[in-house]
């Protein structure tokens, strides 16, 4: 297996006490020479033993780590690309509904000011009880109109839960990355890698969750939506 | 509507458990109480007399799966009304949840409409219970 040649010169010496027992009919001397050889011939193995063992473990932790950056090159990575486009979008659309609240609401409460402002100006004209309720009407139903909206605002507010769970599946690959490409230098240098490059808990256990739906990526089996889940429900309920 | 029932709100999130909050107390419902996973949120189960569970799925610690099957498996609490809000989606997952003996399932994102009719319609068989 070794490539390597021994050292005749390493041997001498067991090889000169076996050749002269040998010659005197010594056999106890034989003996001891024999197992003296052997031994030297055993502490020369075990070095190389060792070399050939880790050279074994450095190439396997260098196919276990490449084995790894494949999958993740070929599709986990795409996978986090698509997830932060769908953050992106989120925050995106997120911030433009809300925005659009924003421009609804500023109407409504500027008009109650103005309204509020008028009246006041016109107390002592005969016509007020009648502008004062028009304006107290009109008020309500805005004032309805800015609860909707408030309502809206704070749902619209939901996209951070979504992408927050998003960006941290991103952030747990991006540290898989690095570790395995630190692996792989350290490989590259010389440096003996013993360890296996394992996957992190990615999350693919159903059972702690896997986070929100991205579109374009395989999703197995996951519903539509809200009606979708409700008929999973009842369909289940009915079939007690 | 029975204003003083007693909710807990289980998220991670904080913005989640804001959003949940605000919505109940504009349904009408001011007594809640939050907490960030199952182990947190399990000793206030188990310390509390509360009426309605609202859990999220995906959390660090414990999620709401194994939440809920402590909650079913608690004689004091078995018979506590769990709604799950989540983004799971998974139909293994739906089947599961149900299975785990889960009252209610609102996917994320949800309506403020969604919320609301899940919840009527589990306090309305509670009260029929």
């Amino acid at each position: 297996m070794s490539t390597t040649l021994p050292d005749p010169e390493r041997y001498r010496a067991q090889v000169v006490a076996l050749h002269g027992a040998m010659e005197s009919g010594n056999a106890l001397a034989f003996r001891h020479a024999f197992d003296e050889l052997c031994a030297e011939m055993d502490s020369g193995l075990l070095p190389e033993l060792k070399r050939i063992t880790a050279k074994a473990q450095s190439a396997l932790a260098r196919f276990s780590a490449e084995a790894r950056l494949d999958a993740l090159a070929g599709l986990e990575v795409p996978d986090a690309r698509k997830r932060l486009t769908h953050v992106v979008k989120l925050t995106d659309e997120a911030a433009h509904r809300t925005l659009d609240l924003v421009e609804l609401c500023g109407p409504l409460v500027d008009e109650a000011a103005r309204g509020a402002a008028q009246l006041l100006e016109s107390r002592d004209l005969p016509q007020w009880p009648s502008r004062a309720e028009a304006f107290l009407d009109r008020t309500r139903t805005d004032a309805d109109a800015l609860r909707a909206h408030l309502s809206e605002l704070l749902m619209a507010q939901g996209y951070q839960d979504i992408t927050g769970q998003i960006i941290r599946s991103v952030i747990a690959l991006v540290d898989e990355l690095e570790r395995v490409l630190g692996k792989l230098v350290q490989i590259a240098e010389g440096i003996e890698v013993t360890s296996l490059v394992r996957s992190l808990p990615t999350p693919l256990n159903w059972e702690q969750g896997l986070g929100p739906q991205v579109a374009g990526i395989a999703n197995g089996d996951a519903v539509a939506g809200q009606d979708d889940i409700d008929a999973l429900l009842s369909q289940m309920a009915a079939g007690k | 509507m029975s204003s003083s029932l007693k909710f807990l709100v289980v998220d991670d999130f904080s913005t989640m458990r804001r959003i949940v909050k605000n919505l109940l107390q504009e349904l009408g419902y001011s007594d809640i109480t939050e907490a960030d996973d199952g182990n947190t949120a399990l000793p206030l189960l188990k310390g509390g007399a509360f009426d309605i569970l609202i859990t999220d799925w995906n959390m660090p610690g414990m999620p709401g799966l194994e939440l809920l099957k402590a909650v079913r498996a608690d004689e004091r609490l078995a018979k506590l009304p769990v709604l799950m809000l989540t983004a799971e989606a998974k139909r293994e997952q739906i089947i599961e949840a149900a299975q785990a003996g889960v009252s209610g399932y609102v996917i994320k994102p949800f309506t403020a409409i969604t919320l609301k009719e899940k919840l009527d319609k589990i306090l309305a068989s509670r009260a029929a219970a």
